[in-house]
């Protein structure tokens, strides 16, 4: 039994270590923040810091305190790799899409265009790989060419973007590629990486509610991902690879997201597009999709719809 | 003799059957709502809807359409990319190893402000307000998660564009 628990405390010590040794870009920012004082009685606050648990039981086979403490923070760090639930990944998303509309001039209005958005993005997220998440696009009024996808499938694509794409296969595209970080839940990944270098044990509603500190800082931390830093490389590469098979599944011709980097890439240098600070190099990106268009050899044949984008953007 | 050969045919039986039973490709239903058509078109009649999860044996492949049978033993095509080879996994919740230490994790669901159907999530309200992020910005949100596109329409778009369920020729 000694044996075991020895094991148990030296495993989870080391792992709980390793995850400590390291600096997190989260660091700071997720720690928890000192407990307020509550004023309001709680049935169950109170009781959850000393509840034992199965854990505390350990001291009953001659396992000491200091521990069972260690090992509770080994548990506490395995919680952290647990994947975060969709209700929480949703209300994130929605305070990353208030922002979003906070800074990036605010809704366009124009019904017929949102609906047209709406249609295209929904055709692309029924065969993508999570059908079952209710997606929601909409159009931000600003000229910056720029699109992007906050956790729970929030999908945004700015006026300025949509006046550079030439048809509807570019537009399946782009949002193809927005779609693919969702699916691939690429900001979660983000968060849970940091959470897990703070030590944060719980990124869960009831933890955030009861610290909405955390919440905030959270949300702090996806904004100035999405807006300013931009995600990982890797990541962006292979929203771009899924983005390219979604479109094709979809039944667009595959090569608009491509179409639309290579426009991007002959304004570069003058163009007013947050891309290129928040995207890898355009012409990695393309190159990269060029080496995947050879599998969709069939998807040559399928439309890319420019009367009817043209329709809508009233060109 | 007689067992010797009752023995080898039961062998030869195993042998035959077994894998070809094992070739028919079982299939899921990604989503609620999936047709299954009369014909490979998927205008023809629609005889059935899969729900998420739904098991069906693909029995011939023709380009972006399947033909399935139903476990209710009937037959019809369905568009390849709502099916996975794979049992949809349920919704994925929070900490299972909460327990372990004691804690007690709520259920992670939460009500919508002012209690109705539409409106933002309680935490983002807070988050909003703790921010001064004007309202409108909520409310664009609102509208946002409120939009709808109904079955219908977007059946209506998709044969229109020859893409969805209809790409590849499939009219």
């Amino acid at each position: 039994m000694r044996r075991i628990s020895f094991a148990i405390v030296l495993t989870l010590g080391l792992t709980s270590f390793a995850y400590e040794s390291f600096g997190g870009f989260l660091d700071d920012i997720l720690k928890p923040q000192p407990k307020k004082e509550q004023s309001q009685p709680s049935q169950s606050q109170g009781g959850q810091q000393e509840q034992p648990g199965l854990l505390d039981a350990l001291g009953a086979f001659g396992v000491k305190k200091k521990d069972i403490d260690l090992i509770k923070k080994g548990v506490g760090v395995a919680q952290a790799l647990q994947p975060i639930g969709e209700e929480e990944e949703i209300t994130m998303g929605e305070a990353v899409a208030v922002e979003a509309f906070s800074r990036f001039g605010g809704e366009y209005r124009d019904e017929r265009l949102t609906r047209y958005i709406n249609l295209v993005g929904k055709t692309v997220a029924d065969v993508s790989d999570r059908p079952n998440l209710n997606f929601h696009f909409a159009i931000l009024n600003s000229q910056d060419q720029n699109a992007f996808a906050a956790p729970g499938g929030f999908i945004f694509v700015t006026i300025g973007l949509l006046k550079n794409l030439k048809n509807e296969a570019e537009l399946a595209g782009v949002l193809a590629h927005e779609i693919a970080h969702v699916t691939q839940k690429h900001m979660l990944e983000t968060i849970r990486r940091g959470a897990l270098l703070s030590n944060v044990s719980e990124v869960t509603l009831s933890a955030m509610n009861k610290d909405p500190k955390m919440f905030s800082n959270v949300i702090d931390e996806i904004t100035d991902k999405l807006f300013t830093k931009g995600l990982d490389k890797d990541k962006e590469y292979e929203a771009d690879a899924y983005g390219v098979e979604f479109a094709y599944r979809a039944g667009y011709h595959p090569s608009g997201l491509r179409d639309y980097l290579k426009t991007l890439q002959s304004q570069e240098g003058h163009a007013n597009s947050k891309f290129f600070t928040t995207h890898p190099s355009t012409r990695t990106r393309i190159s990269k999709i060029d080496e995947l268009l050879g599998q969709y050899a069939d998807g040559r044949r399928f439309p890319v719809l420019t009367q009817r984008f043209q329709s809508y953007m009233g060109a | 003799m007689k067992k010797i050969i009752l023995k080898l045919s039961f062998i030869v039986l195993v042998l035959v059957i077994i894998p070809s039973l094992a070739q028919a490709e079982t299939m899921y239903a990604k989503k609620s709502g999936v047709k299954v058509t009369a014909e490979k078109s998927p205008t023809s009649k629609v005889v059935g809807k899969l729900n998420t999860g739904d098991q069906v044996q693909v029995v011939k492949k023709a380009g972006r359409q399947y033909q399935v049978k139903l476990p209710n033993g009937k037959s019809g095509w369905v568009f390849k990319f709502k099916l996975s080879d794979k049992k949809p996994a349920g919704k994925s919740g929070g900490s299972s190893l909460a327990g372990l230490t004691g804690k007690t994790t709520i259920a992670a669901r939460e009500s919508r402000s002012g209690g109705s159907i539409r409106g933002l999530k309680e935490t983002t309200e807070q988050y909003a307000q703790g921010k001064n992020i004007d309202p409108s910005y909520r409310r664009s949100v609102d509208a946002m998660e409120a939009f709808r596109v109904s079955d219908s329409e977007l059946a209506q778009f998709q044969r229109a564009g020859g893409v969805g369920d209809y790409s590849g020729g499939g009219q």
